[in-house]
């Protein structure tokens, strides 16, 4: 019985992936960002640490390879992302929600599995294409591997922080017409307070304070910093952070859903 | 025991109204006008197990309301409707395992991937075993025609095949009643006929309950016994199809293309010519009063023909007609 239902979930994530790779080129092209990006970031901190990365020299407790490999970490989670926001936006927009409420599924957990089918792939082929260049210019990261599992759950728990704002992002489309600056609005907070454009450490003392209260910096800077300079006490700080969150945004979400469910007008008859 | 119980069924809609103009918007964003709009009020009817229904109606009837509130998606504004025993806004999930619906104009299958992939999806998210998923996969297949279809990308298939692919995917998990909202438009003849002769199947194979919307009056003609016509969200006529056929259905019209000039007025014994051009007439003529074939015969005596198209008056006429005749559901 159990299995027939994990199977139903498992299954919706199977034929996105295979979406994905019949549209192996497309996700590729897309994903080719990261090498600009990567190549960039390099020179930046290079210049920055001086001596093309000094290795001996530390910024707020960080040297360049803990930056270098901070910032592939912090750019697969951006960029591996699905953007189901925009799914449900049009699903709202031509009215295909239909088929998707006559199924016996909930609706949210349908867009999670089926998210990570593509969310997978895109964050395989990021992490692998970004990989080259840092190993090149940073070498191995300075890591005990033991840290993977613990930094791999709090990667979970930040993809699934960002399922739950996007995901209340995409159902704001049920009163507006165009999320689009919404969407824009939670880039830029995670460009800057989210860490991924330069770990928090660097930002002045106040702005750290306030971008560390607030759940941008969970899905980014959380698994990248952890997995650069693993320890266990901000670990369960960031558990905890996020176990909060998750509660706070799951009823918003929660409420917002079987809210925008009761109003829903289909459109185009 | 009634596969559809419907009672009073109503909903309304709230419409922003904006006023033209400039000074229109802003006005509207201060003092916005809403309108409110119904689009189905007092529908009641019950439908059998294993009946099939034709319900039908004009652009913006209440037809796709209706079926959307039956299927679970919209909850009424007011009245009753039990489907199968659920009641289908509180427990869609339960009774989406056994219902299935076609939304015409919206796509189902992966656009990019085989149909045979969404169908294997379906079957997980059906929770169907294997054994079963196989039965009626292949009894679909059958059905409708679509053995070599299954492993092409969506993406490449035409209209019509796409369609039977649609179609079928909705009816793997065996369900009771099947929501069809105009399965068949924009097809051509062929396709058309391909998936009437797979509904009539399925109905008498399994005693499915068949709902149907359409435009197309082949389609009720062909296969459904029962007739609902709904029009501004009312129900004004519900009665047997071949009713409907003798009452209303009754003219024909006929256009016809000659492989010569026509110098005189065209004229044929009970038919009305309606339009007459240099090669060309268009004719109207009551059914029940003279055939079809006589009056094609009639025209094949009289010169060489290049073309002939024999229609149904549109549904619009015939609604117009009911209202004229102060026909009451």
């Amino acid at each position: 019985m159990l299995s027939t239902k994990i199977n139903k979930y498992t299954s919706m994530t199977a034929i996105n992936l295979q979406n994905q790779l019949a549209y192996i080129w497309d996700t590729l092209n897309r994903s080719l960002f990261i090498l600009f990006i990567m190549f960039i970031f390099v020179q930046l901190w290079a210049a920055v640490y001086g001596d093309g990365g000094s290795p001996d020299r530390e910024i707020a407790g960080l040297t360049f390879v803990n930056v270098i490999w901070y910032l592939l970490i912090a750019e697969t989670m951006e960029l591996g992302k699905a953007r189901h926001d925009l799914a449900i936006s049009e699903e709202v927009k031509d009215g295909s929600i239909a088929y998707r409420l006559v199924r016996p599924y909930n609706y949210l957990v349908y867009h999670f599995f089926h998210n990570l089918g593509e969310t997978l792939v895109r964050m395989g082929l990021v992490f692998l294409l970004g990989l080259p260049i840092v190993l090149y210019y940073a070498g191995l990261p300075q890591i005990d591997w033991w840290i993977i599992p613990p930094v791999v759950l709090i990667m979970a728990g930040g993809m699934l922080l960002d399922f739950f704002t996007l995901s209340i992002i995409g159902l704001l489309a049920f009163v507006t017409e165009d999320i689009g600056s919404f969407r824009l609005i939670y880039q830029k907070l995670v460009f800057v307070l989210g860490g991924l454009m330069f770990p928090l450490d660097f930002l002045p003392n106040w702005l750290q304070g306030i971008a560390r209260s607030l759940p941008f910096q969970l899905t980014t800077y959380a698994p990248a910093r952890l997995f650069v300079r693993f320890e266990w006490s901000l670990f369960v700080d960031f558990l905890g952070m996020q176990l909060l969150w998750l509660a706070i945004l799951g009823v918003i979400l929660w409420l917002q859903y079987r809210w925008a469910v009761q109003r829903l007008a289909i459109n185009g008859g | 025991m009634n596969a559809i119980e419907v009672n009073g069924l109503e909903k309304n809609f709230q419409l922003k109204k904006k006023t033209p103009g400039l000074r229109g918007s802003f006005r509207s964003l201060f003092r916005p006008q809403i309108e409110e709009i119904t689009a189905v009020s007092d529908v009641s009817f019950s439908l059998k197990e294993g009946e099939m229904l034709a319900f039908i109606g004009p652009n913006g009837a209440g037809k796709s309301t209706t079926i959307k509130m039956l299927t679970g998606i919209l909850f009424p504004t007011a009245g009753e409707a039990t489907v199968l025993g659920f009641t289908p806004w509180k427990e869609r999930r339960l009774m989406a395992y056994h219902i299935g619906s076609v939304f015409g104009q919206k796509p189902q299958l992966w656009y990019h991937l085989p149909a045979a992939d969404t169908f294997q999806l379906f079957a997980r998210i059906y929770e169907l075993d294997d054994a079963a998923f196989k039965k009626q996969r292949d009894f679909l297949v059958e059905a409708f025609q679509i053995g070599h279809l299954l492993h092409i990308p969506v993406r490449k298939l035409s209209l019509g095949q796409r369609m039977k692919c649609e179609i079928a995917a909705s009816l793997l998990h065996r369900p009771r009643i099947i929501f069809l909202d105009e399965p068949t438009i924009g097809l051509d003849v062929v396709a058309k006929q391909q998936i009437r002769r797979a509904i009539r199947a399925l109905n008498e194979e399994d005693n499915t309950t068949i709902f149907l919307t359409s435009h197309d009056a082949g389609d009720i003609e062909s296969l459904c016994k029962r007739v609902i016509i709904i029009n501004h969200g009312r129900m004004i006529f519900d009665n047997r199809t071949s009713i409907l056929k003798r009452q209303y259905l009754t003219k024909k019209v006929i256009d016809v293309r000659f492989g010569e000039r026509l110098d005189s007025p065209f004229h044929l014994p009970h038919v009305e010519t309606l339009k007459q051009g240099t090669y060309g007439v268009k004719l109207e003529f009551d059914a029940q009063a003279v055939s079809v074939e006589q009056v094609i015969q009639q025209i094949m005596n009289t010169r060489p023909f290049n073309d002939i198209n024999v229609q149904d008056p549109p549904l619009e006429d015939v609604i117009r007609e009911i209202y004229q005749n102060g026909h009451e559901p």
